[in-house]
């Protein structure tokens, strides 16, 4: 076995496209009974490195990591996490993993304890371990001073800090961030930038999904350029930057983007 | 199974903290059947008061005719008479409600009286209008007046009084009074338990489908440990939980109803109330309800999952509680009885058994059959729901 703890291999997925979706797409609808998500992709995440899954919007990055979460079932291909595989150990696959999207997904009427609890309880988390885990990331993530109080008067900033720990809170090997700061302010930004550094430093698997170059640039060491549901590049950043024809991230995302097209 | 309890216990510390939810689970539940006892007494003591001290203005012509009738309705503090309206003007001054009957003796109504003939009197009314207490006093006035006439004739005529009637009914009623009012207010209570619980638990199961997916909280969840089968599982005990919490609170409604209705409900009929609301039929409601309350919060978490947000789940599943009240509403009209073929549909077994039940002439029979059908029932939507949380197409709509 090789040292990636992800492994997706030749990835895809169809959805159908009912009378129901045709019509709430409208003239977006493409002309066939099947709409390919994802095509034939295939890239590893190593231990303790950041993957950065970069695309436009509706390139399928999205679809993907909830391939990868299990949430959907794949069409083709194979998706290896920690050793186990999506298609027979949906549950083991899901143990080792902290899902975290650009959508927070807290519920309003928790605290940010309950809400924590909540998830370290549906990993079947010890509860000495839970309240040492949990002291320590609400340290760190400054959550302490609202640990108590309800989510739904919390700001975007402290609901994504709660958000983090939900993700976190029983200390999966993978770690997939959705977009994670998507409208949120420079100061919760670069506080998600640094939870990300924190948890490669630590020996964490990163997979980190964005269509923010600045991001990429800072954080990645391994980059994936999805398109249209098909790779168009796969590798390290030193072999991203060395076959770049362009002087900027973005100017050369946009090109190899508007060449695809 | 961990897991299943893990969501079960959130989703109820969630759903109970929701304004709404406890709006529809304990308040409206808990008032509804006081309110309406309330508002139905008093509406009923206003109409028979008004009726009492109603007058009604009374045109005779011909008064000179019937001395004697004339002096009976003269007596009658409920009649105002008038003597100076034609026959003729009847029918356009009861239209423009300035006068509410008018009554014509023929001339001829003493000498036909005399000669042991029937005589006959004209009423004019309107049975559209209010007038129809009116018409009942009249008719009693009349009725009276004829009786007294006939006594005469046959004490006169030396005949015996049984010559006029032939056949004595001689009724014995053998219902008990919680009979007759299990088959009467019976068929209304769990048209209200239904109700309520179906409401109770839409909102709650809104919240925890349609809701979790506004939220965004559904993607969540699913990229944790738990399967969809225990994410189901949870959400579906604490919807059918609130369900048949909502309709065992809208029975303490109905107990605290009672209890401040008392004064005016009769004392023979208060027992019967009591017995009624004692626990062994309370009980007995509360399981009959059970395996319903399964299949709506199976149903209700099954077509609320398929919307996109609370407001579409809602429109969702306003046509289908229109489809669940029907066979309750079948079950008020006269002649359906629970039997081998209506304990098998679901719903209206509920509603029938719930009267037969109330009346304590349940057939065991016919229950075990109503408790198979609506378990059955719950069963399948249960795993319609399990199914419809394991599609693609359902969960990511987007």
């Amino acid at each position: 076995m090789s040292g990636d703890m992800i492994q997706v291999r030749n990835l895809c997925k169809e959805f159908k496209i009912t009378r129901r979706i045709r019509k709430e797409l409208g003239a977006g609808a493409p002309a066939g009974k099947t709409l390919t998500a994802v095509d034939d992709v295939s890239f590893e995440c190593k231990p303790g490195r950041v993957f950065g899954l970069l695309g436009p919007n509706g390139a399928g990055k999205t679809t993907a990591l909830r391939l990868i979460a299990t949430m959907l079932k794949p069409t083709a291909g194979t998706i290896i996490v920690g050793g186990a595989d999506t298609a027979t150990d949906p549950r083991g696959v899901r143990d080792r993993i902290g899902f975290l999207t650009g959508n927070t997904g807290l519920y309003d009427r928790l605290t940010a304890t309950e809400m924590v609890r909540y998830h370290a309880d549906l990993h079947l988390m010890d509860p000495d371990r839970f309240e040492e885990r949990r002291r320590m990331l609400f340290a760190t993530l400054g959550i302490e001073e609202f640990a108590n109080r309800r989510i739904a008067r919390f700001s975007s900033g402290m609901r994504q800090k709660v958000s983090i720990a939900r993700t976190i809170i029983h200390d999966p090997d993978v770690i997939v961030f959705d977009e994670p700061t998507t409208g949120l302010d420079v100061m919760t930004s670069r506080g998600i930038v640094n939870l990300i550094r924190q948890c490669r430093d630590e020996g964490k698997t990163v997979l980190f999904c964005t269509h923010i170059m600045g991001e990429v640039k800072l954080l990645c060491d391994d980059i994936g350029i999805l398109h249209r549901g098909r790779m168009y590049f796969c590798g390290t950043k030193e072999e991203f930057e060395g076959q770049m024809t362009h002087a900027s991230y973005e100017d050369e995302f946009i090109h190899m983007v508007g060449e695809a097209a | 199974m961990n897991r299943t309890i893990t969501i079960a216990k959130k989703e109820f510390t969630d759903v109970l903290r929701d304004k709404r939810t406890i709006l529809m689970m304990i308040v409206m539940p808990l008032l509804a059947i006081p309110l309406l006892m309330t508002i139905v007494i008093k509406v009923v003591q206003r109409q028979e008061r008004k009726a009492d001290e109603e007058q009604i203005d009374l045109a005779v012509v011909g008064a000179g005719y019937a001395p004697r009738f004339f002096e009976t309705l003269q007596a009658d503090s409920q009649f105002v008479i008038r003597e100076d309206v034609r026959e003729a003007d009847f029918e356009s001054l009861i239209r423009e409600d300035s006068l509410d009957a008018g009554i014509v003796i023929p001339p001829d109504f003493q000498d036909r009286i005399g000669a042991d003939e029937q005589a006959s009197i004209a009423l004019y009314y309107r049975s559209s209008s209010s007038f129809k207490v009116a018409e009942q006093r009249l008719r009693g006035a009349v009725d009276s007046y004829d009786e007294e006439i006939v006594d005469g004739r046959i004490r006169r005529l030396s005949l015996d009084p049984n010559l006029f009637d032939a056949i004595a009914i001689e009724a014995r009623d053998i219902s008990t009074m919680q009979e007759v009012l299990g088959k009467t207010v019976g068929g209304f209570l769990p048209y209200m338990f239904v109700i309520f619980m179906f409401t109770g638990a839409m909102y709650a199961g809104i919240d925890l489908s349609a809701g979790e997916k506004e939220r965004g909280t559904l993607e969540t969840l699913l990229s944790s440990p738990a399967s969809r089968l225990e994410i189901v599982l949870g959400k579906f005990v604490v919807v059918a939980t609130i369900g048949i919490a909502s309709a065992l609170i809208s029975m303490l409604g109905l107990y605290l109803g009672v209890r401040g209705a008392i004064g005016e409900i009769p004392p023979e009929a208060l027992d019967v109330v009591w017995d009624i609301l004692s626990l062994k039929v309370v009980v007995m409601i509360a399981t009959l309800l059970l395996p319903l309350a399964a299949f709506f919060s199976a149903m209700i978490l099954a077509l609320a999952i398929q919307a996109k947000s609370f407001k579409e789940a809602q429109s969702i599943l306003t046509p289908f509680s229109i489809v669940i009240i029907l066979p309750v509403a079948f079950g008020l009209l006269p002649g359906i009885e629970l039997n081998a073929q209506t304990a098998m549909i679901p719903i209206l077994n509920v509603s029938l058994a719930t009267k037969e039940v109330i009346a304590g002439t349940i057939n065991p029979v016919h229950l075990a059959i109503s408790y198979v059908s609506l378990f059955a029932l719950a069963a399948a939507s249960l795993w319609f729901c399990v199914v419809w949380f394991n599609r693609e197409e359902t969960l990511f709509r987007n």
